[in-house]
């Protein structure tokens, strides 16, 4: 949708660099979409897009979230966590729906609360709260009226961001009628209305059949790659990993630990990896004369020569030829090296090699667990 | 339930335990038993004119019946219904309400006998103007405020109740079928394995019970209570007054069940449910008032006042002679119970409609 | 009555139809399905639905004829609906009631004596450790308990099958894998039947023997997951630490194909016959890459359902398809 992100288009955004070295000159004519006011100065280009100073937020005495830390640059991130750890406050609170009691939130430097932050940020909320009679270009139209948008601009927004969201044919029917896929397209597509660059969407792909899970997920992909920074919460983690591997862990109303996947679970050190390995028994001989040997003896080498290994388990196979092992160790990258050494100096023939608890959703277990 | 004595194991409190009872099967039988029977009593008592006895017997009969809808699958369905409204602190209010107007009635009846048995023979002065029987007094007093357990004195003890049945079923239709809808209850009541009548006949159940409770109820305690203070023989005499307090009740408990199931499930949400229960009964009452009194248009207009045709019906179930009826003129009472029967109809159609259109699987 | 349980036929459809006027929701679908716990997938617009509401009692083939247990389908409503324990998609709690008269509630309307209806609320409620929020009111509860009492609404008159609707949907990752696991358990220890309905793919794979893909009201697959995922000895899922863009260059050389690189070190490629894993390590020394994962790359749950349905809409020759098989 190449008409749509004209701030992908290098000439727009040197329009707005323009402007901005003058301030007074700024349009203030009526034909002239809002966000082209959006002072993007060079030292705000290397500001952090999303910057979450020791946020704390209260609702009368109940904590929502507590000295949050956050800095996002590009890229999607996953936001993770139980119910009631945040997430939603968090994401309301740098959408600039909700002010922090302590700390502070910035866009490009911006304060969130303010309507200028909230030019660059698009929000997916959670909850489906339309005006049911309407229908969903009709909705997408009123929010794009919202946004200050000239009626013709609204219209051809409104137009691009329903064919971008894949809407296109079916905006016409009222949104009382819509499943909950179309819902959560309608609500993508008012938020990419302003073409942010910072999308916060809460839950987007909660109750979607796979067929339109997969079609978000492209589209969030294909968003990533144009340059947005997405912020997305989802409990579907299997999902997630499709997304992104960079993920921000909530728990309690504070943030446990903002990183890739891989790199949270290796700091997880009361928790040794564990990593399943099938060896075929007895295979034929190698070439160099020498043949395969037994994953018993692999047991032994492991616990014997690799330091980081804590622990083998060998435990029966479904096959009578493979031999099946547990290996509990710590400090993946330097045990893999070990085991990728021994197996090709020592002839065992790995058929299968698996880490069990490196995804999100075991290291959320083991996060949330402590 | 004989459970087997069986070896304690290790959290077998968290164990899944089967149940092995039998669960009852539903038979649409007992519902058309039920309504054939209450429906040939009520005739027979209705129609016998001088077997007061058995007038009374099946009187008495077809009251304890009642207590037989304990037992149908669509009392579940009412408990819930009723327990919600009891918890509501303006149900009590109002029906406080309720109760005073029943006291007054209840008290007055006990001071005017009262009186009768102080005053004895003895003549006293009246304010100058001459002398008179005390007992003589009272009688007019008592007639003139129908205090003298006649039909005129329950039709004014339901006139005064209306009011407050009509305010209760106000408040209590959006908790009792609007939020069903609103909040997806209604889901949880059609996945079970009742049909949707039972659904509507326990709801038209839960405002029959405030309707009663209201109205005929009391109503009844106020007959029994006449008969007590003045002569056993009141019972068996005015056994045809016990029997129109009865058909007074089932009038209102119908139709009052009907428009308020159908308005709660049209509208759902308190405030507007107020609205439309004013307009229904309160602007048409007004309209045809003025109409009909005022304008002297025909007296069929009085048709769009649903209150005043579930009046005017009741007060000929008391047998109320045509002169003592209030509003008059009247239209026929054959077009009057034509209409009410046309808008239960109409009630019963829409809620069938809407209570099909429910989406239980989404 | 409740039919025999234990008879070997849960579900018995025969070419049953269902229209809503000219659309057709259902088509002429044929089934057997064993006790045992079943996916049941497909898109939206699938006939998920309708055929769970003919399969409830709520509506009627239009037609075809089948059993549940042996209860007649379009005859014996209210009936169906007493064999089977559903648990709603749909929030359907009543506001104002505790959990424990909640569940009371639908014992009762399932046809249990009153008292015993609250006795076994309880047990259930027990069970389901929800001992502690049973008298709280439905509307305190947080998102898994609400998930939670639904279920126990439908386990209350202990059915021989529950039909579940996206019973994990708003949980969160723990709430999630504690509904699987109450399912399973339910499934394997109390010989419980269960139809799971869902989108969540992952669901169905940690819970269910067989699944069910319906779409556009036909049946499309049915059997056992691993029935019938492809297996594809030739194709490896690789994971890789360090500079993968020449290991895959080099893998390239040997004459193994390169179906995918992500750039974060998973690679997916198909190999020649008779390569020996090992091939892997060897060339992964070479360009100083550890390699961290190595499985094979059969068909997963998910490429199954896609595939199945790219096959149902683009009628092509299935030999292009039996390539990997």
């Amino acid at each position: 949708m190449p008409e749509l992100l004209d701030s992908a288009d290098p000439g727009r955004r040197d329009r707005h660099l323009g402007q901005m070295q003058n301030p007074s000159e700024m349009p203030k004519a009526e034909g002239e979409v809002p966000h082209a006011e959006l002072p993007l100065s060079r030292e705000r280009k290397d500001q952090p897009l999303l910057l979450c100073q020791r946020v704390s937020k209260w609702y009368g005495p109940v904590l929502g979230v507590n000295q949050v830390t956050l800095e996002l640059r590009s890229g999607i991130t996953g936001l993770v966590g139980a119910n009631g750890a945040g997430k939603s406050t968090l994401m309301r609170l740098i959408t600039g729906h909700l002010r922090p009691d302590l700390g502070q939130v910035s866009i490009f430097g911006i304060d969130a609360w303010s309507a200028q932050a909230k030019r660059l940020v698009g929000y997916c909320p959670d909850v489906d709260a339309f005006y049911e009679e309407m229908s969903g270009w009709q909705f997408v139209e009123a929010m794009a009226r919202l946004c200050g948008y000239s009626r013709t601009e609204s219209r051809r927004r409104t137009e691009a961001v329903l064919h971008r969201v894949g809407m296109a044919n079916r905006s016409d029917r009222r949104i009382r009628g819509y499943s909950k896929g179309m819902r959560q397209r309608i609500k993508l597509a008012q938020a990419l209305l302003h073409d942010p660059a910072l999308l916060v969407l809460d839950e987007p792909l909660s109750g979607i059949d796979p067929v339109g899970r997969a079609e978000l997920v492209a589209l969030f992909l294909e968003l990533a790659e144009q340059g947005k920074c997405l912020l997305v919460s989802s409990h579907e983690l299997e999902e997630l990993e499709k997304l992104t591997d960079h993920v921000a862990i909530m728990a309690r109303g504070r943030i446990a630990a903002v990183d890739t996947v891989a790199r949270i679970r290796d700091r997880l050190a009361d928790h040794p990896l564990t990593v399943r390995i099938d060896l075929r028994k007895n295979g034929g001989p190698l070439a160099n004369g020498q043949s395969y040997r037994h994953h018993r003896d692999l047991a032994a080498q492991l616990l014997a020569e690799v330091p980081e290994v804590c622990g083998v388990e060998i435990v029966d196979s479904p096959h009578p030829l493979v031999g099946r092992l547990l290996v509990r160790a710590r400090q993946a990258e330097r045990f893999f090296v070990e085991l990728n050494r021994l197996v090709l100096d020592e002839c065992y023939e790995v058929i299968h090699l698996e880490t069990l608890d490196s995804s999100t959703q075991a290291v959320l277990g083991y996060l949330l667990r402590k | 339930m004989s459970e087997s004595v069986e070896p304690i194991q290790h959290g077998s409190l968290l164990h899944y335990r089967p149940w092995q009872g039998q669960l009852e099967d539903d038979s649409r039988w007992g519902v058309f038993l039920f309504v054939g029977v209450q429906t040939v009593l009520f005739t027979v008592m209705a129609t016998i004119s001088d077997l007061h006895w058995l007038r009374l017997a099946c009187i008495l009969l077809f009251v304890a019946l009642w207590g037989l809808v304990v037992r149908s699958r669509a009392w579940p369905i009412t408990r819930v219904a009723l327990l919600m409204v009891f918890r509501r602190k303006l149900f009590w209010v109002i029906y406080t309400l309720a109760v005073l107007v029943f006291l007054l009635f209840f008290f007055g009846q006990y001071l005017m006998s009262w009186a009768l048995t102080q005053f004895g023979e003895t003549e006293v002065r009246v304010g100058g103007m001459g002398r008179a029987n005390p007992k003589f007094l009272v009688d007019l007093f008592r007639d003139q405020l129908k205090m003298n357990g006649s039909a005129e004195m329950f039709r004014n003890f339901f006139w005064y109740e209306g009011y407050t049945v009509m305010v209760i079923l106000a408040l209590a239709g959006s908790i009792l079928v609007g939020n069903d809808i609103r909040f997806g209850s209604l889901a949880f009541y059609l996945s079970k394995p009742i049909s949707r009548w039972d659904y509507l006949i326990g709801k038209g159940l839960a405002v029959a019970v405030f309707v009663n409770l209201i109205t005929t109820i009391p109503a009844v305690l106020l007959f029994v209570q006449f008969g007590m203070l003045e002569d056993w023989n009141y019972f068996l005499e005015q056994s045809r007054l016990l029997v129109g307090i009865l058909g007074y009740g089932l009038i209102l408990t119908v139709t009052l069940s009907l428009v308020l199931l159908a308005t709660a499930v049209w509208v759902r949400k308190t405030v507007p449910l107020i609205m439309t229960w004013t307009t229904l009964f309160l602007f048409c009452r007004l309209l045809s008032e003025a109409l009909v009194n005022n304008l002297q248009f025909d007296p069929r207009w009085r048709l769009l006042d649903l209150w005043n045709s579930t009046m005017y019906l009741g007060h000929l179930c008391l047998g109320i002679q045509e002169t003592q009826i209030r509003p008059w003129p009247q239209p026929a009472w054959e077009e009057t119970a034509l209409v009410l029967g046309g808008v239960c109809c109409l009630c019963l159609s829409y809620l069938i409609l809407r209570i099909r259109g429910v989406e239980i699987v989404t | 009555m409740l039919a025999n349980s234990t008879s070997e036929v849960l579900i018995e459809l025969e070419r049953v139809s269902r229209w809503y006027g000219t659309f057709q929701a259902l088509d002429e679908v044929s089934l057997r399905i064993a006790p045992g716990r079943v996916g049941l997938l497909g898109p939206n617009g699938a006939g998920k639905s309708t055929l769970l509401k003919i399969l409830l009692g709520l509506l009627p083939p239009s037609a075809g004829s089948g059993r549940v247990l042996g209860l007649e389908l379009g005859r014996a409503g209210t009936n169906l609906r007493r064999a089977i324990g559903y648990m709603p998609e749909a929030e359907s709690l009543i506001p104002g009631l505790s959990g424990a008269d909640y569940v009371g509630l639908a014992g009762e309307l399932y046809g249990m004596p009153r008292r015993q209806a609250m006795r076994r609320a309880h047990e259930v409620l027990t069970y389901l450790e929800l001992q502690e929020a049973r008298y709280r009111k439905l509307e305190e509860y947080s998102t898994g308990m609400k998930q939670r009492i639904k279920l126990a609404a439908a386990l209350v008159h202990d059915p021989p099958v529950l039909l579940l609707d996206e019973p994990t949907s708003g949980l969160d990752p723990a709430g999630r894998d504690a509904m699987l696991e109450l399912l399973r358990v339910l499934g394997r220890e109390h010989g419980k039947s269960l139809i799971l309905c869902t989108h969540l793919l992952g669901d169905v794979e940690r819970v269910c023997e067989t699944v069910l893909i319906l779409h556009r009201g036909r049946v499309l697959r049915q059997g056992s997951v691993a029935e019938l995922c492809a297996s594809r000895q030739d194709r490896f899922r690789l994971q890789v630490a360090g500079d993968s863009s020449a290991f895959g260059e080099e893998l390239r050389q040997e004459g193994a194909i390169l179906i995918q690189n992500n750039g974060k070190g998973r690679l997916r490629v198909a190999v020649p016959e008779g390569w020996n894993p090992r091939t892997f390590f060897v060339l992964a020394s070479n360009h100083g890459v550890t390699i961290t994962g190595l499985e094979r790359d059969d068909e997963t749950l998910e490429e199954l359902f896609h595939r199945v349905l790219r096959e149902a809409d683009t009628p092509v020759p299935r030999v292009l398809e039996t390539r990997h098989v």
